[in-house]
């Protein structure tokens, strides 16, 4: 435990007597107190390069110095670490003073995560064509694990795309827009689009594994003209299902 | 529990293969006759992992965990374990290791590994945690010597009596970082070459090498302490304390490690050539010389 502070925490207190070599070995415990610190906080910033442009990297470090203060991995697979990094980073900047802040860095994370899934072969639409429609409302669907949907209140993919392509401008003007993100990545490439709300609705349900027919009825509360049919249709033409759990189809496929 | 041993012998030292490297390895298929991973850089990422099973058809490859912690007071995590099980189950490695250390506390994961104390107590825990992992992997685990910069005045024995004792009492086998010996050597004020006299021969089933890099120390003015950094060349004394582990072992997998400021491919498999110019020349006879009168 005292180990565990004097790393984390950098407070060596009643410890230093225990340890041996050199002439100062307290200060020999500084070495891993630094490469803890050094080593996450370089994969934050692995991890946010979009984010460390729109703040600045000074800025940037600051905060991730604090988070891996507060927040010490839960698992050795560095890959997984900073999940809750947005969250914090907006909190501590104070949320008033970068509003979108938030949105982009959690969209900057679901980019990285995405971009290392993998696609699975996809169903094609013949797989469908024996299911009674009935039967087809009652199905949940798989979907790629490569998959999010992610609703903002500021464009925060005009403002990554900025970023991606190099092409921010001097001065930039950011007004609030509802925005309804898909993003879509496997082995190292990504897609990012935006979707009607309706739309936005219906595949996120479905990703949760609601059946078509309960992700039909809420996209039809957001939006009275969806039409489920072309939107499965286009799921399936998408690349995106594959799999089904079908009640009445002993499960699933 | 004695575990059947692999003895598995490569025709050359291998590479650490880092997540830089891994799309060019697939790519080029450079000649190298292993590789070694991490198994913590892949579990968490199927892209790289798809890949690795690609690169498995071509190299042996040794699973080397940084994140089993057997020195750890509260247990091993069996989440991470049956993970790295799962990644071992598939790739069919060749050498499964992991580290003389601990790097767990209460469900926080320290990205390091600590130090521990050598004792009694220490030594029951850590032997108890080295069979439950070699148990769930169903494979021989080695156990790598720790890179020190500091001891515990509480240690009762000195960490080659430790390991010494941990082989005695679990059959488990030693992986050798001939850097670390010498970097502990230097920070902890002992002698490098006693310290590979005194390993157990037969307990010894990889040699890993790896560059660190020399820091003032700051409570000694003049005085260098060296950090474990993998992230230099290996050093030129590193390089005879390597030709003395080679006489004494004899042929052994040797691994290059470089973690940081990762240079090119082609850097690390030169100093895998030069690992491999050194443990021929050390394994070659050397003529006796004529004694005149």
């Amino acid at each position: 435990m005292r180990i565990r502070r004097a790393v984390v925490d950098g407070n060596t207190t009643g410890i230093a007597f225990l340890l041996i070599g050199g002439r100062d070995p307290g200060q020999r415990l500084a070495i891993h107190q630094r490469h803890y610190r050094s080593s996450l906080v370089a994969a934050i910033r692995t991890k946010f390069p979009a984010t460390a442009w729109l703040l600045g990297t000074p800025v940037l470090d600051e905060a991730a110095q604090e988070f891996v203060r507060r927040h010490p991995p839960s698992t050795p697979c560095i890959a997984e670490y900073a999940e809750e990094f947005p969250g914090f980073l907006s909190t501590y900047l104070g949320a008033a003073r970068v509003p979108y802040l938030c949105s982009f860095a959690e969209l900057e994370w679901h980019l990285g995560r995405l971009t290392i899934a993998i696609d699975q072969p996809a169903l094609a639409l013949d797989a469908f064509s024996t299911f009674e429609i009935r039967t087809l409302m009652d199905t949940s669907l798989t979907l790629q694990s490569g998959l999010r949907y992610l609703r903002a209140s500021w464009p925060v993919d005009d403002l990554m795309k900025l970023y991606l392509t190099d092409t921010a401008p001097a001065e930039y003007r950011l007004a609030p827009t509802d925005v309804w993100l898909e993003v879509r990545g496997s082995r190292g490439e990504f897609h990012l689009d935006r979707l009607d709300a309706a739309e936005f609705i219906f595949r996120q349900a479905v990703l949760e594994r609601q059946s078509i027919g309960a992700a039909a009825e809420r996209a039809l509360d957001a939006g009275t003209g969806f039409d489920v049919g072309r939107a499965f249709t286009t799921l399936v033409r998408s690349g995106y299902v594959i799999g089904t759990t079908s009640p009445d189809r002993g499960g699933q496929a | 529990m004695t575990m059947s041993s692999n003895r598995w012998v490569p025709k050359g030292a291998g590479v650490g293969l880092r997540l830089p490297h891994l799309a060019e390895v697939v790519a080029t298929r450079p000649s190298v006759p292993w590789l070694e991973i991490h198994p913590e850089n892949f579990l968490a990422n199927p892209h790289a992992t798809e890949l690795l099973f690609e690169v498995r058809r071509d190299y042996p490859i040794s699973v080397h965990s940084v994140g089993v912690s057997v020195g750890s007071v509260g247990g091993i995590d069996h989440v991470h374990l049956r993970r790295v099980r799962t990644l071992v189950d598939i790739v069919d490695p060749v050498l499964v290791s992991g580290h003389l250390a601990w790097s767990t506390h209460d469900g926080e994961y320290l990205n390091d590994l600590l130090p521990l104390p050598y004792d009694e107590e220490t030594l029951r825990l850590v032997a108890a945690h080295i069979e439950e992992v070699q148990d769930s992997l169903g494979r021989p685990y080695l156990l790598e010597n720790p890179s020190s910069y500091f001891g515990f005045d509480t240690s009762t024995m000195s960490e080659l009596d430790f390991l010494c004792e941990l082989v005695r009492r679990t059959g488990c086998r030693l992986l050798c970082d001939v850097s670390n010996v010498y970097l502990s050597a230097h920070n902890m004020g002992y002698d490098p070459w006693r310290y590979i006299d005194g390993l157990p021969v037969a307990a010894i089933g990889e040699l890993h090498l790896g560059g660190f890099t020399p820091e003032e120390d700051e409570a000694e003015p003049g005085a260098e302490i060296l950090i474990d950094t993998h992230a230099a060349r290996i050093a030129e004394p590193v390089w005879q304390l390597y030709a003395h582990a080679v006489r004494r072992f004899g042929a052994k997998p040797t691994l290059i490690e470089w973690d940081n400021d990762i240079p090119s491919f082609a850097a690390l498999l030169a100093e895998a050539r030069r690992a491999d110019e050194v443990a021929a020349r050390a394994l070659t006879p050397q003529p006796r010389r004529a004694v005149a009168g």
